[in-house]
C-alpha cells in the first residue's frame, strides 16, 4: 500500500524498497538504527509534499536526509518510517551576484555552493569540513559550523529565508525579514522536527582581498590552548584558529603529507582574512602572542598552494584517523574559550583513565572541541570504556559552563544529556515549538528531545 | 525587581487575565499598534544589573532592563561593542531593542543584533522562566530559542536577560560628510556602496536638518562612517575620496572628533518625531533598489503635500521616511490614504516612530507574513490568554 503509492506519485525509480537499498539508509556518520520502511528520493517540493501526504496517511513518520553526515544519529530512522533523500534535489536555483544571495535546493553539496559562485568572486561561508559531501539542507538542518565560523558565524547567520514542507505536506516561506516572529531562526538547527527544508535563499560573502594562514607549534596541548585564549581575549578573531595535537598531526601527515610538524605536541592552523594593509598588523601581533605561550615556532604559509594543503589536512583529519585506528568516536562539545586550557586537561585525563588515546583536531577560536577516541569496536570493553569517557568528557564541559554540542547536534546520540543543561522548563519551551509545527510527532521523531530517561547517558557509538 | 519577581509578575498577570504593555526603555513606542488603554505597564527597567562579565570570553550577560549605553561603557573599557544600533541609545534598553527586533545601519558589517545572543532567559506567561543556549558562542542542542525571541516584540515573553557575544570596537571612526551636486546621487550612493573597502555606513540623507548634521546640495547629502584599523584609514579615506570625485562629488568633510556622537545622532533620527504631526516609516529592501524606493515614496508624499525627511541606508537597503505637515489635524486628514497608496508601491514598509493617534489605523507591520497562521499558534502555546503586549504585534500576536 505505501509503496505503491509512493511510486504512483514519484515512479518506480524515486523509491527504493529493496531490503538492501534500505539497509543503506540506516545509519548516519555515528550510528545505525532500523531500516526505514521505504526510502524516497522526491525531485520537486509538489513531490515531498505527496510523499509527507502518503506518510501520513499510512501513519509512517519521515526522517529527512541530506548526505548522512551527521555525527549524532539525526538522519537515523530510529523510528523505521520513511527517509527522504534529497539526493537529486541538488541543484542551485537562483543566484543573484548583485545581491550576492542564491536560491538552493536542500540537496545540494556544500562545496558546490561555492565552486558555483566563485567566479563572481563569492563564497558561501559556512564550511563543515564535511563541506565536500555535506548537504545545504543537512547544514541548515544542524546549523552547521565549521573552521571559519570563528568570524563568519555558523550556518544560520547564513540563510536569509526558507521554503518548508510541513508534517501536513504544506508548503509554507519564511524569511528573516517577515513581520513577526523569526520562524528561520527557529528552523534553522531543528534536525528535521519542525518541518522540511525544500529550498533556503543563502547570503553569499565576497572573497577577501587578502588571506594569510600560519602555523604555530607548541611542547603541548596546555600552551596552545593557552594562547588560543588569549588570542581571544586580546579581541582578536581571526577567520580560522584550529588546533591539531601531535597524535593528529600526525595521522593527518601519514595520509595528506599536508605540511604539518610532527614533533610537536600540538600545532595551531591560524588565517586571517580582510585588507592587505591590516596583515603584517595582524601576523605581528599574534606571532608575539603565541611566543608569549611558548610556541616552539611559527611559520606562514608561503603560497595558495600550501595553505590549501593544510586546509585539506585540516579538513580531511577525521578521515585521516583510519591511519592510527581502526575506529573512533567523535565527541563535539563547546566551552567558553578562557576554560579552554582546563577542558582539554580534562579530556586528557579521561583518556587517560580509561586508557584510550585521543586526538584532537578541533575549532579551537570557538571552544569548540572534537576529540576523538580511539578503539577497536571488536573490542567490547574498549567500546565500553569510549561510551563511558565520551559522557564525562560531557558532563566535565558541562561542569565548565559548556554545552553539550557545538556543531553536530543533538539528533538520537545526545537527546538524553539535553537533561543535564536544560531545566524542564527549559525544554518545555522547546516542546511548545515543536507542538506547533509537528504536533503528532511525525517529524524526524525520537530526535533532540530526551526519551524520559532522568540521567544523562550517550547511547553507544556503532558506526 | 528580580528575575524571579518579573516572572511571577507575568504569572499572576495571566490568572488575573490582566493585559500587559511591556516597556523597556520606550524609545520606541511608536513601533507597532498602541497598547491596550486598559492594559498595565511593566517596566523592565529595574532589571539592568550585568550578570556575568567575561571579556576574555568575549562574552557578556546582561538583564534586559539593561540601558544600551550602559552596557556600550562597559564593554568599551574593555575595547568591545555590540553593534546595536538603536536610537536614544540612553534609554533604549538591551531587551526592548532585541524584542522590537530593530535593525540598524551597521549590520551588513557586523551582523544582526540577533547574531550577538548566544543564550537568553525569559519569563513566560504563565510565570514560568525558560533558559536557552548559554555562554559559549556556539551552541547546537536543540531549538534556537533565543532568536525565536528577538523580534517577537514582547508578545511571546519578557527577556530578562541575555548573553552576548561582543566584537572588538575599531581602532578609528571617521566620518565623511559631503552635499551633493545635480545629478551626482545615484552614482556616488552606488560607489560607496559597492567599494572595496566596505564602510561601516553609508547614508543619503535630505531633510532631517535638525537631527543629521550637514547640509543639503541639490541632491541631499551623503554621510559615509568608515570603522577601520589605523592601519587602514589612510587607504580607506583615498579610495572613498576617489570614489566619490569619480562619481563627481567635488567636496568632502572629513570628521574624527565626534564621528561616534554623529553616527548616533544618525540612529536617533530613525525615530525622532516632530510631535504628533509626523508618522516614520522603514521600508526595507535591496540595496540595489533603495534609491528608487525612496524616490517613489518621496514623490507619493509630494502628491500628498505632506513634508518629507528621508535617510537611506545604502549598504542595507533600507530606506527612512518620516512624513508630517504642519499640525496633527492636517495630518490625519491625509495619513490613512497615504499609508494605502504607500502600501501599494512597498508593501513591506512597517512603522517605526509616530505619536499621531491615527497610527492605529495604519498598516503599522506591512504586509502579513506568509507564515502568519503558524505565528498565531506559536502566540497561543506562550500566551494563550493574549496577555502579552496585546493588539500591538502583527496580526493580532
Ligand atoms: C568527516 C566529518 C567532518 C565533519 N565536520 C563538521 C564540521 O566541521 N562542522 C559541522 O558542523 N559538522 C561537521 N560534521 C557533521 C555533519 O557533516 C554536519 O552535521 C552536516 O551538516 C550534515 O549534513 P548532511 O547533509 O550529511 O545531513 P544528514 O546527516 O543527512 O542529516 C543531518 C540532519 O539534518 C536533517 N536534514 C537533512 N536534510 C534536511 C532537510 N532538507 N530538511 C530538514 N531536515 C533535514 C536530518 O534529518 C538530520 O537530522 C562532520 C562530519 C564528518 C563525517
Amino acid at each position: 500500500m505505501l509503496h505503491e503509492r509512493l511510486i504512483d506519485a514519484l515512479g518506480a525509480d524515486a523509491v527504493k524498497t529493496a531490503p538492501e537499498d534500505l539497509a543503506v539508509y540506516s545509519f548516519d556518520a555515528y550510528t545505525a538504527g532500523r531500516p526505514p520502511a521505504a526510502v524516497v528520493l522526491p525531485r520537486t517540493t509538489h513531490e515531498v509534499s505527496a510523499v509527507v501526504r502518503i506518510a501520513r496517511d499510512c501513519g509512517e513518520p519521515i526522517v529527512p536526509r541530506g548526505a548522512g553526515t551527521g555525527l549524532c544519529g539525526g538522519a537515523v530512522p530510529v523510528a523505521g518510517g520513511l527517509v527522504i533523500s534529497f539526493a537529486r534535489m541538488n541543484r542551485v536555483l537562483e543566484f543573484d551576484p548583485v545581491r550576492r544571495r542564491a536560491r538552493v535546493q536542500p540537496g545540494l553539496v556544500n562545496l558546490d555552493l561555492s565552486t558555483h559562485v566563485a567566479p563572481s568572486g563569492l563564497f558561501y561561508a559556512p564550511d563543515p569540513s564535511s563541506q565536500k559531501v555535506s548537504t545545504i539542507g543537512g547544514n541548515i538542518a544542524t546549523n552547521a559550523g565549521g573552521p571559519h565560523c570563528l568570524s563568519y558565524g555558523t550556518t544560520i547567520n547564513h540563510v536569509l529565508g526558507l521554503e518548508v514542507v510541513d508534517e501536513r505536506g504544506e508548503v509554507f516561506y519564511t524569511t528573516i525579514d517577515d513581520a513577526g516572529y523569526d520562524l528561520t531562526a527557529a528552523l534553522v538547527g531543528s534536525e528535521g522536527t519542525l518541518g522540511i527544508v525544500t529550498s533556503a535563499w543563502v547570503r553569499l560573502m565576497r572573497a577577501p582581498e587578502a588571506v594569510r594562514v600560519w602555523l604555530a607549534t607548541f611542547p603541548d596541548v596546555d600552551a596552545a590552548s593557552d594562547a588560543v585564549s588569549a588570542i581571544i581575549a586580546a579581541g582578536m578573531v581571526p577567520t580560522a584558529l584550529e588546533m591539531m595535537d601531535r597524535v593528529a598531526a600526525q595521522a593527518v601527515e601519514a595520509a595528506f603529507h599536508a605540511g604539518y610538524p610532527t614533533d610537536c605536541g600540538a600545532v595551531l592552523l591560524i588565517e586571517t582574512a580582510g585588507y592587505d594593509d591590516d596583515m603584517d598588523a595582524c601576523e605581528s601581533e599574534l606571532a608575539r602572542i603565541v611566543r608569549e605561550r611558548g610556541a616552539l615556532s611559527w611559520r606562514a604559509a608561503r603560497s595558495q598552494a600550501e595553505r590549501d594543503a593544510l586546509w585539506a589536512g585540516r579538513k580531511g583529519a577525521a578521515g585521516a584517523m583510519g591511519r592510527i585506528s581502526p575506529n573512533y568516536y567523535l565527541q563535539d562539545v563547546c566551552v567558553r574559550r578562557s576554560t579552554l586550557p582546563k577542558a582539554l586537561h580534562a579530556v586528557e585525563q579521561i583518556a587517560h583513565t580509561y586508557g584510550l588515546t585521543v586526538a584532537n583536531v578541533f575549532h579551537a577560536g570557538d571552544g569548540n572541541l572534537h576529540p576523538m577516541l580511539c578503539y577497536d569496536r571488536r573490542d567490547a570493553r574498549a567500546v565500553q570504556a569510549v561510551i563511558e569517557s565520551g559522557n564525562e568528557i560531557l558532563r566535565a564541559a558541562i561542569e565548565l559552563g559548556g554545552t553539550v554540542s557545538g556543531e553536530h547536534g543533538i539528533g538520537f546520540e545526545k537527546r538524553d544529556a539535553m537533561t543535564a543543561v536544560y531545566s524542564t522548563a527549559d525544554l518545555a519551551a522547546m516542546a511548545r515549538v515543536r507542538d506547533v509545527f509537528d504536533p503528532a510527532r511525525a517529524l524526524n521523531p525520537e530526535k533532540i528531545f530526551p526519551s524520559g530517561a532522568s540521567c544523562p547517558e550517550v547511547k553507544a557509538p556503532s558506526a | 525587581m528580580t528575575i524571579e519577581e518579573l516572572a511571577a509578575t507575568l504569572g499572576e498577570a495571566q490568572r488575573e487575565r490582566t493585559p500587559l504593555t511591556i516597556v523597556g526603555g520606550n524609545t520606541l513606542r511608536g513601533m507597532g499598534r498602541p497598547g491596550a488603554p486598559d492594559a498595565r505597564v511593566l517596566s523592565t527597567r529595574a532589571l539592568a544589573e550585568v550578570i556575568e562579565d567575561a571579556p576574555a570570553d568575549l562574552t557578556i550577560a546582561v538583564q534586559g532592563g539593561m540601558s544600551l549605553r550602559a552596557l556600550a561603557q562597559r564593554l568599551g573599557a574593555h575595547g568591545t561593542q555590540i553593534p546595536f544600533d538603536a536610537p536614544f541609545a540612553g534609554e533604549a534598553t538591551v531587551g526592548g531593542t532585541l524584542a522590537a527586533g530593530w535593525l540598524g545601519p551597521r549590520r551588513h558589517l557586523y551582523g544582526r543584533p540577533r547574531d550577538f545572543v548566544i543564550g537568553s532567559t525569559i519569563a513566560l506567561a504563565d510565570g514560568s522562566i525558560a533558559r536557552a543556549g548559554g555562554m559559549v558562542v556556539k551552541n547546537v542542542s536543540g531549538y534556537d530559542m533565543s532568536r525565536l525571541y528577538v523580534g517577537s516584540f514582547g508578545t511571546l515573553g519578557v527577556l530578562a536577560r541575555v548573553n552576548l557575544k561582543t566584537i572588538a570596537a575599531p581602532e578609528r571612526t571617521r566620518l565623511f560628510t559631503m552635499r551633493l551636486p545635480e545629478y551626482t546621487r545615484t552614482r556616488a550612493i552606488a560607489a560607496l556602496a559597492t567599494m572595496r573597502i566596505v564602510p561601516a555606513a553609508v547614508l543619503w540623507v535630505e531633510g532631517f536638518k535638525q537631527q543629521i548634521d550637514g547640509e543639503d546640495g541639490a541632491e541631499g547629502r551623503l554621510l559615509a562612517f568608515v570603522e577601520c584599523s589605523d592601519a587602514m584609514l589612510e587607504r580607506a579615506t583615498r579610495e572613498l575620496r576617489s570614489a566619490l570625485g569619480r562619481a563627481g562629488v567635488p567636496e568632502t568633510r572629513v570628521v574624527d572628533a565626534g564621528a561616534r556622537e554623529a553616527f548616533e545622532r544618525v540612529l536617533d533620527a530613525y525615530v525622532a518625531n516632530v510631535g504628533e504631526r509626523s508618522i516614520t516609516y522603514r521600508i526595507g529592501g535591496f540595496p540595489d533598489e533603495a534609491e528608487a524606493t525612496a524616490l517613489e515614496a518621496l514623490a507619493l508624499a509630494q502628491r500628498f503635500e505632506l513634508r518629507s525627511d528621508t535617510l537611506l541606508d545604502a549598504m542595507n537597503g533600507d530606506v527612512i521616511l518620516r512624513v508630517s505637515d504642519l499640525d496633527a489635524r492636517a495630518l490625519g486628514a491625509k495619513i490613512e490614504m497615504f499609508d494605502d497608496a504607500l502600501h501599494d508601491l512597498r508593501p513591506q514598509a512597517i512603522v517605526v516612530a509616530g505619536e499621531h493617534p491615527s497610527r492605529a489605523l495604519l498598516q503599522v507591520w506591512g504586509a502579513p507574513p506568509d507564515a502568519l497562521a503558524r505565528m498565531r499558534a506559536l502566540k497561543e502555546r506562550f500566551d494563550p490568554h493574549g496577555i502579552l503586549n496585546p493588539g500591538r504585534f502583527v496580526g493580532g500576536l
